[in-house]
């Protein structure tokens, strides 16, 4: 079984007067309900132009559905005014900009919930890593 | 302006070479090298049935649409059967699911509040005593 572990630090002196901020949180990633690690990951680099509009980064498959898996993605752009969006689906999550980054669980609750990136204002430089449970092959021609 | 701060650290054995990530980063506003200047407050709730609500809604007063908003939830429990759905509400599907925090999962996420429509909301997955905690960080 494999271990895949993932812990974040946030912190601040001064976001809340008086009151500084400290989290820090570590996960061990499983298999959606078990004790067992996920097995699979993907993991690359690339860089998107603003002209190629909305790409996919990942679809969701029929063997991944209802699983436990986790995305991260960080844009690696310097330009502060070049953000990646990302939107599941049809819907907008949320901004990276530049030095950025997110982790999310992502259960691929059905075969349209998938993960798109678009880069806005300039060409974003970015580089993901997803760990999975499964995801359905496509057929060689 | 405050400065905030986050790190996230990957390690695997998934492959046969460890894989490590390691990542920090500053939240500032959108398009800016200002930092975030608000913040929630570190809250916690405590769930007791399978109601999906809204964990934090978007808000026309406190949340910047298109912003560089951030969020950061856990689910505290320690039980890996156990989990929190979390999603986005949406204009065409109704609810546009992220994913699921099992138990001592975490996630940090930028939230684009584009509107009313976008209110981040989790759905327990029993009702035995569940605990999420949260932060929005916002502009």
């Amino acid at each position: 079984m494999a271990t895949t572990t993932a812990t974040v630090s946030i912190s601040s002196s001064d976001i809340v007067p008086g009151s500084p901020v400290s989290i820090s949180a570590s996960t061990t990633c499983m298999k959606a309900g078990l004790t067992t690690g996920l097995e699979k990951m993907e993991m690359g680099a690339n860089t998107l132009t603003t002209g190629e509009g909305s790409t996919s980064l990942k679809l969701a498959t029929a063997a991944g559905a209802d699983g436990a898996g986790k995305v991260y993605l960080c844009n690696k752009a310097t330009d502060n005014t070049f953000y990646l969006r990302l939107d599941l689906h049809d819907t907008i999550v949320g901004r990276l900009y530049a030095g950025d980054w997110l982790f999310i669980p992502w259960s691929q609750n059905d075969t349209t919930n998938e993960l798109v990136i678009q880069a806005i204002n300039g060409s974003c430089p970015y580089e993901y890593a997803i760990f999975k449970e499964d995801e359905t092959r496509v057929a060689g021609s | 302006m405050a400065t905030i701060n986050a790190s996230v650290n990957i390690s695997s054995d998934i492959m046969s070479y460890p894989v490590s990530i390691s990542k920090s980063m500053t939240m500032k506003k959108a398009g800016t090298c200002n930092g975030l200047e608000l913040a929630n407050g570190l809250s916690s709730k405590k769930f007791t049935a399978t109601t999906q609500v809204d964990l934090y809604a978007y808000d026309t007063n406190t949340t910047t649409s298109g912003g560089a908003n951030k969020v950061y939830i856990r689910n505290t429990g320690s039980d890996k059967a156990e989990y929190f759905k979390v999603t986005l509400a949406d204009t065409t599907d109704a609810v546009e699911e992220i994913g699921r925090l099992y138990g001592g999962d975490w996630m940090l996420f930028p939230w684009e509040a584009a509107s009313a429509d976008h209110d981040i909301m989790v759905q327990p997955s029993t009702t035995e005593i569940m605990t999420i905690e949260y932060m929005v960080f916002y502009e």
